[in-house]
């Protein structure tokens, strides 16, 4: 085996590292948009006035459901996406209907789009119980055309957002906790 | 609100979502010309590596960015296709210094230089490899020229990263 060049060492994978098949993302992603849409839909539905009782602006069905999407964001930043409900149903239903796939990833990268998407929408949860008119949506909306991008474009948000989060000096103290 | 708007504002923005997908595949991996006027060491920024002696394909990555690994492979392979051309692969997830330094947006950004380091060409995403190649070629030439003889073929990389 070839000696690998010191700049090219960092990005082998670590020992324990299993790859996965980069369509298992993909396909979860899919699920997150069609859930962010029906938010949108029961919101705009709901229209952008407020009830004045913070309770009430919680049992809003668009509240609900986006807790849903927030938990499940949640699950796979923090357990990992191999260890995310979808994740774990396309391993078991899915990909065995489908060829091998032609390369496998690193899962860090799905990993830290989950928790873009958690932030986004944990964000906009604290909007709507705050009382921000049309927050809830706002964030909704930018959090589908997220998941909307990486299922249909394979948009990989890790390649982009993470080094404009390092270069504005977000992310220099974090930098160094492994995914 | 009136359902028919509802359904209007969705639709509008699930327009609006493809065509911002459609303008960033048009986008993705175009070689961009550039001036030539930056030099880059590669020996400095990387202890231990060097430049190729014709062109190098200095490749910035880092561990979130799923299309870095694949497109290393790609271009260490295009990489051996030609005598005096080098890829090297930069990590910059802790180096913010350096995604300044090459105003790097989105990784993999890959700077394609000439024999002296000089920065000829910018691609930001996965490279479209025919370009790339055809680059390449104009760069390899030039450098055979200006040293009156082909390049070695030693300076090549090894083809072999690690797929385990």
């Amino acid at each position: 085996m070839t000696e690998l060049a010191p700049s090219k060492k960092a990005l082998v994978a670590q020992p324990g590292e299993k790859g996965i098949d980069p369509r298992g993302p993909r396909f979860g992603a899919g699920i997150t948009a069609v859930l962010l849409l029906v938010v949108l839909a029961v919101g705009l539905l709901d229209g952008f006035d407020l009830p004045s009782g913070v309770g009430a602006r919680i049992l809003r069905p668009e509240f609900l459901i986006l807790a849903l999407v927030v938990v499940l964001f949640a699950w796979g930043a923090f357990a990992g996406i191999r260890r995310h409900p979808y994740g774990r149903f396309f391993a078991a239903a899915i990909r065995p209907r489908l060829t091998a796939p032609s390369h496998l990833e690193s899962p860090k990268p799905p990993t830290f789009a989950q928790t873009i998407g958690f932030v986004i929408t944990a964000v906009a949860l604290v909007l709507q119980i705050v009382g921000v008119p049309g927050g809830l949506l706002f964030l909704a909306a930018v959090a589908f055309v997220a998941a909307f991008l990486n299922s249909v474009f394979d948009y990989c948000f890790g390649c982009q957002v993470y080094v404009l989060l390092v270069r504005s000096g977000l992310l220099r103290s974090g930098a160094r906790v492994r995914a | 609100m009136n359902p028919a708007l509802v359904v209007i504002l969705l639709v509008a923005l699930l327009a609006l979502a493809t065509v911002a997908g459609l303008v960033g595949r048009s986008r993705a991996g175009r070689v961009k010309a550039s001036g030539g006027s930056e030099t880059v060491a590669v020996s400095e920024l990387v202890p231990g590596e060097s430049g190729g002696t014709a062109a190098t394909l200095l490749q910035f990555s880092t561990e979130f960015c799923s299309t870095c690994g694949p497109t290393g492979v790609q271009l260490e392979k295009l990489a051996t296709e030609f005598a005096g051309v080098r890829h090297v692969d930069v990590d910059i997830t802790h180096r913010p210094d350096l995604a300044r330094r090459f105003d790097i947006l989105q990784s993999p950004t890959t700077l394609v230089l000439d024999g002296d380091g000089a920065i000829r060409a910018r691609i930001g995403g996965s490279p479209r490899l025919a370009d790339l190649r055809t680059r390449l070629a104009g760069l390899v030439a030039v450098g055979a020229r200006t040293a009156g003889t082909a390049a070695p073929a030693t300076t090549t990389a090894p083809t072999t990263r690690e797929a385990s």
